[in-house]
């Protein structure tokens, strides 16, 4: 793993595209600010893991058959509509 | 021209190149970019979002709704304006579920929705609060033997 030391301020950069810099550092905690492409998706490690391990974990019942005789939905279905949309909300930008 | 998959699943499949549904990033810490929902039981509430890259790999969803009657999916604004999205865009919204021996183990994944429309697919983190990674999809229904705390709030 490359290992770089910066301080309060100083950016990283991956590519040509990616600036990553250190706003804070207090104590244990570090703010980082990330400049990206609106393409590139950024995650905190821990939920990107969670997501991935429970895509992983529905991708395996695969070879199990899900049962014919389910229980009634608590909404009932309308018919042939396939989906109904759900709208989205924007959330405030998380500070934390 | 109709596209054939060899699916494990569903066996020999053709679909049509309208109904293929384009993830440009795939599914989280998954691969694939083309998927279509494949259902070989219309009256089921689940739908099998099935890659098309990858004919082993096909995941069960369910629209969240039926079990979740007041689930809310909420993006950042980093996240809307990437895709492209506002209030006004309507979209279909399903959940990855994970399948166990029992019914009562059924758990839908509230906080990574994926997001259909015009033809692509997105899986998206949902910032709504009292979202559970693995809800049980069946709590209700059996009567409460399961902890209901996973109903999204």
């Amino acid at each position: 793993m490359l290992n770089i030391t910066r301080r309060r301020g100083e950016r990283v950069v991956l590519g040509d595209d990616v600036f990553i810099s250190v706003l804070e550092v207090s104590g244990q905690t570090v703010r980082l600010g990330i400049d990206a492409p609106r393409s590139v998706r950024v995650y905190r490690e821990e939920i990107w893991l969670e997501v991935k391990r429970e895509n992983e974990a529905a991708a395996q019942a695969a070879s199990a058959e899900l049962p014919k005789d389910m229980p009634a939905p608590l909404k009932t279905d309308s018919g042939d509509e396939e989906t109904r949309s759900v709208s989205i909300n924007r959330a405030p930008r998380a500070e934390d | 021209m109709a596209l054939a998959i060899d699916s494990p699943r569903f066996g020999h499949v053709e679909i049509d190149p309208e109904s293929v549904i384009e993830f440009p990033d795939g599914l989280i810490g998954l691969g694939g970019t083309r998927y279509a929902l494949l259902t070989s039981d219309p009256g089921s509430p689940f739908v099998w979002l099935h890659c098309i890259d990858d004919p082993s790999l096909s995941l069960p969803v369910t629209d969240p709704q039926r079990f979740f009657s007041d689930y809310q999916v909420e993006l950042t604004d980093d996240d809307a304006e990437r895709l492209g999205l506002d209030d006004a865009t309507a979209v279909d919204v399903y959940v990855t579920v994970v399948a166990r021996a029992e019914l009562a183990e059924f758990t839908a994944n509230q906080k990574a929705p994926i997001l259909i429309w015009n033809g692509q697919g997105h899986q998206v983190i949902n910032q709504a609060p009292g979202c559970d990674l693995r809800a049980p999809l069946f709590a209700e229904v059996l009567g409460g033997a399961a902890p209901a705390d996973g109903d999204g709030g």
